[in-house]
């Protein structure tokens, strides 16, 4: 072995990750600089040092597009770089730049002055990429951690808020705990086979059938089991969902917006990774974890949505219902599920993406108060038919109503899950996608037929979440017309 | 010509797209050009129907547009002779659409008219999709116009409730054709109806997938267990919406079966003909008397509906040619019937603002015209010989007597219990006294509202006087589509 050129390529592969953390260190302290300094009289660096992180955002977009490398492994196996995180990277980046995007303007009105909001964002977002390229029970657990903390801080960043700082704590400790599950599960794993690599678990278990002993079996069930649970609770399906309508309600709202698409996709992303390489040959284990979680999810997301009257909490529900779809298509462990589950979250990140830009731009501009209630959206219609069309269009397409996006990608769940003989999670599928057109439903409702005393009024628009809404809902209507683009970069990967 | 069809399908949608950048103020423009648009797409159908070759049974005007081809989807349109008048009757109601709704349609007209050009091209895509996964998209997407067409410019608080239920019947029913239509694509790996037809199901996977299909269509149909959304929908749907409801979607379910479930499913609809039967002859029979005791203008003529529709169904199932021609002749002459009614209906809403038939009497006093048109179309729902109804009722009947006597004893019951219903409900709206107490302004109808209905009258007449130029091209094709089922049953 060369020594001198051990890591001569693997820094390249993670120019990105590079790039990016050295970055918003460059912000931190520019930032630290000038807002403390006595000669600017400490101006808030709030929005400079958002547009900036934005463009870092952008920069690492750029090196991702152009790395020269399909796949490969490095860093000793603990990272890889294939079309699968390469497609996931890209849609965290495009995910957490949009979210910041549309909370530019909110900073402003709440008068948001810490500037280390979007260093936290730029960091989580830069352990996110490694998590999403993590092979290695060490990579995976570190990554995830240093994502967490920075979700723990985003969470209780509105410090003279009882909600904000409430729902710090409470995410904090089940994050916690569900970190411990998973180390816990990966220990056991560990010390059965004293292995940490996703790869070299796929060599090991590849044909298990019966050429392992029966307790050694059960132990390994034991450790999967336990990395299940903490993955679930992390991607908020449905046993251990607990903390996250409390979590994503007392959030200020940019960090829910950032909340809902950027980790998920990540987790599921190492998840994917995770389960079908490493424990592929465990399908039998695991996957019936999965469809009692998705179950779960698809019930318990269905009907918790109906009796709220928040419109957070109201999308946390809708959120929920969404993983279990998400996880019927991961279940089902096949081309198509991954497919469908790529898919999916493509879709699921733009619907959500475009809601939480119209629920941010809901805000009166005379009292300074933001939408809080599904009631304040009454009239609607008629105060800004065209956001509220958007909003119909989009919860239409989160309901799965053809031809709009949502449909798109439901339709391809359920076949994923038809073609792996999952016919009783399809129906039951089917029937809470009904279930979940009530509450849809019922904002629309509330949009256009509803009156009330107090219309919202005065809603400023910017352009930043202007244009986000256009092309969110140009992508809903129009996706129908040429899905064959998205259906083959999934496929690809 | 081969892209006629398509360019049908979309000049509804895009000229709705250009209406989208008409600005809000100028009303004017937007009617105009929203008619203009939906009139020119009626006079391109005609064109089909000129260019439209009798004597094959094949699918005409045929296009494919690659969708999602590694999934061996396309957009693969064409027509045959069943589908080539739903598409004429498409076209030609809802110019009239956009024309009733010309003044008493205030506000948000040019979302109206976007609305219903949109909702043209959907359903335009309906009843000429060749792959099944694209006729289920676009059998859905109608929920969408349709949903905000009732809500929005419906008439009363109820309306709500009454999208509810629409949007939510139609869905529930629907999912499970999805189910089945995945199922179908695992075992023939495609969706392509052309190649469908020649597939062969087993017998217990066809009665799972007719039932499925079943669960839709019997909703849009209505039949009878399901029927409740149609009366609440038509009731509270603006006038245009109700013409719509009754004069297209309603022929949606039907059209499904003619078009899926039979040929299809040969032997899984012979094993559910009697099932078919009877909710047909109790919708028949049970619609009619409800009709008796309705106080509701609107939801009269939308039970009527549902009688006519069991007809249909009737007529479907019987399996034959005569059966299957009289029902997609009654399709389309109810289209024609149901629509004109509820554009009378309309007309008497416009000026008074209620639909309870006590309010009313006595109007040929004072709408002598309108009483004319309104006597027309009532003999259109009786099915008195001479109107198109009759020719429907009557193949339909021939068809179900010959492989069912005592189902087609109890079907011709309708027929007298269509009289008493049709009669009684004229009887009760223009004869008799005026009662002025309640409405005291009368003015007949204008001559917008005469030349909506005129067409009409046209066409009812010359449908029932020499019904051969409509049934002429549909020979063809549904002495195949039968000679498809004897050939596999």
């Amino acid at each position: 072995m060369n020594f001198p050129h051990l890591f001569e390529n693997d820094f390249y592969a993670i120019l990105p990750e590079l790039y990016l953390t050295l970055s918003t260190l460059v912000l931190l302290l520019f930032g630290v600089f000038y807002s403390t300094s006595k000669k600017h009289q400490s101006p808030s660096m709030m929005q400079t040092v958002a547009w900036l992180g934005l463009f870092c955002l952008f920069c690492t977009f750029c090196l991702l597009q152009n790395l020269p490398f399909s796949s490969m492994t490095f860093f000793y196996a603990t990272l890889i770089m294939d079309p699968l995180s390469f497609f996931f990277k890209t849609l965290v980046l495009l995910g957490s730049g949009f979210s910041l995007f549309i909370s530019l303007q909110y900073f402003q009105a709440e008068d948001f002055k810490d500037f280390e909001y979007t260093l936290l964002l730029l960091f989580s977002t830069c352990s996110m990429l490694l998590l999403i390229s993590a092979s290695d029970f060490i990579s995976m657990y570190l990554a995830i951690e240093m994502q967490s903390l920075c979700l723990y801080v985003l969470a209780a960043s509105k410090r003279n808020s009882e909600f904000s700082t409430e729902a710090g704590l409470k995410y904090f400790l089940l994050g916690a705990f569900s970190s411990g599950i998973l180390l816990f599960g990966c220990s056991i794993l560990y010390g059965l086979t004293g292995l940490t690599g996703f790869q070299s678990f796929s060599k090991l278990f590849s044909g298990v059938g019966g050429s392992l002993a029966m307790e050694t079996q059960s132990f390994l069930s034991v450790g999967v089991l336990f990395i299940a649970v903490g993955f679930l609770f992390k991607l908020t399906a449905a046993p251990f969902h607990f903390w996250a309508p409390d979590v994503y309600e007392g959030a200020p709202t940019s960090v829910t917006a950032f909340f809902s698409i950027a980790p998920k996709l990540a987790i599921m992303a190492v998840f994917l990774r995770l389960f079908l390489v490493g424990f592929y040959d465990f399908l039998f284990s695991w996957q019936s974890i999965l469809i009692v979680s998705s179950l779960l999810s698809l019930f318990i997301g269905s009907f918790g949505a109906v009796s709220q009257t928040r419109v957070k909490r109201l999308l946390v529900y809708s959120s929920i219902g969404h993983m279990g779809y998400l996880l019927m298509g991961v279940a089902s462990g096949t081309v198509e599920g991954v497919q469908s589950v790529l898919l999916y979250l493509c879709i699921y990140s733009v619907m959500t993406l475009n809601i939480f830009a119209i629920v941010l731009s809901l805000r009166d501009e005379q009292t300074g108060q933001n939408v809080k209630y599904i009631e304040d959206m009454s009239m609607l219609s008629k105060s800004h038919p065209l956001l509220a069309f958007s909003l119909t269009l989009t919860m239409f397409s989160m309901a799965g109503i053809p031809p709009l996006a949502g449909f798109c990608s439901k339709f391809y769940l359920f076949f994923a899950a038809l073609s792996s003989s999952l016919y009783f999670l399809a129906v039951f599928g089917i029937l809470s996608s009904m279930l979940s057109c009530f509450y849809y439903l019922r904002v629309i409702k509330t949009m256009y037929f509803d009156q009330s005393k107090q219309p919202f009024q005065n809603v400023k628009m910017d352009h930043e979440k202007s244009w986000v809404i256009t092309l969110t809902t140009l992508f809903v209507v129009f996706f129908f017309l040429y899905p064959n683009v998205a259906f083959l970069w999934t496929q690809k990967v | 010509m081969q892209s006629l069809l398509s360019i049908i399908l979309l000049f509804p949608a895009l000229g709705g797209l250009v209406l989208l950048c008409v600005p809000n103020s100028q009303t004017r423009l937007i009617r105009i050009l929203g008619l203009t648009i939906s009139f020119i797409t009626f006079v391109l159908s005609l064109l089909l129907w000129v260019f439209f070759d009798h004597s094959t049974a094949k699918f005409q005007f045929v296009n494919a547009v690659d969708w999602l081809p590694f999934l061996n989807m396309h957009f693969y349109i064409g027509i045959d002779g069943i589908s080539l008048f739903f598409i004429l009757l498409t076209t030609f109601l809802v110019p009239f659409c956009l024309l009733v709704g010309w003044d008493s349609v205030q506000k948000n007209v040019k979302e109206y008219f976007i609305a219903f050009l949109f909702l043209e091209s959907f359903m335009l895509a309906v009843f000429c999709m060749l792959d099944l996964l694209l006729f289920y998209v676009f059998f859905e997407s109608v929920l969408l116009p349709m949903f905000l067409i009732i809500g929005v410019w419906g008439s009363r608080e109820r309306k709500i409730r009454a999208a509810y239920q629409f949007f939510l019947y139609t869905l529930i029913g629907s999912l499970f054709m999805l189910l089945a239509i995945l199922l179908i694509y695992f075992q023939t790996g495609t969706t392509d109806l052309q190649v469908l037809f020649v597939s062969e199901f087993s017998l217990q996977r066809q009665l799972l997938l007719w039932f499925a299909f079943f669960a839709s269509f019997a909703v849009k149909v209505p039949m009878i267990p399901v029927h409740i959304w149609l009366p609440e929908a038509h009731v509270e749907a603006p006038t245009s919406g109700s013409v719509i409801l009754a004069g297209v979607l309603l022929k949606l379910g039907t059209y499904g079966f003619v078009r899926y479930s039979i040929p299809l499913f040969p032997e899984a609809s012979v094993y559910f003909t009697p099932l078919i039967y009877t909710l047909s002859i109790i919708g028949v029979i049970y619609a009619s008397l409800t009709t008796l005791r309705q106080i509701d203008l609107k939801k009269i003529i939308a039970y009527s509906s549902v009688a006519h529709m069991g007809f249909v169904t009737l007529g479907l199932f019987s399996l034959n040619i005569q059966g299957i021609e009289g029902a997609l002749f009654l399709m389309l002459s109810h289209g024609f019937v149901a629509s004109a009614l509820f554009l009378c209906i309309g007309v008497l809403y416009d000026r008074t603002h209620t639909r309870l038939v006590k309010y009313y009497g006595g109007l040929v006093h004072v709408m002598p015209l309108f009483s004319v048109f309104f006597l027309i179309f009532t003999m259109g729902n009786l099915s008195l010989p001479g109107t198109s109804s009759f020719v429907g009722e009557f193949l339909i009947l021939v068809g179900v007597f010959q492989t069912n006597p005592f189902v087609a004893t109890f079907a011709a019951t309708g027929m007298i219990l269509g009289g008493a219903y049709s009669i009684w409900l004229y009887n009760r709206v223009v004869f008799g006294n005026l009662k002025p107490f309640f409405i005291d302004t009368f003015m007949d109808v204008n001559r917008r509202e005469f030349f909506i209905f005129l067409p009409f009258v046209f066409c009812v007449l010359w449908m029932g006087f020499y019904p051969e130029v409509f049934l002429e091209p549909m020979h063809t094709s549904v002495a195949n589509l039968v000679q498809h089922g004897q050939w596999r049953g």
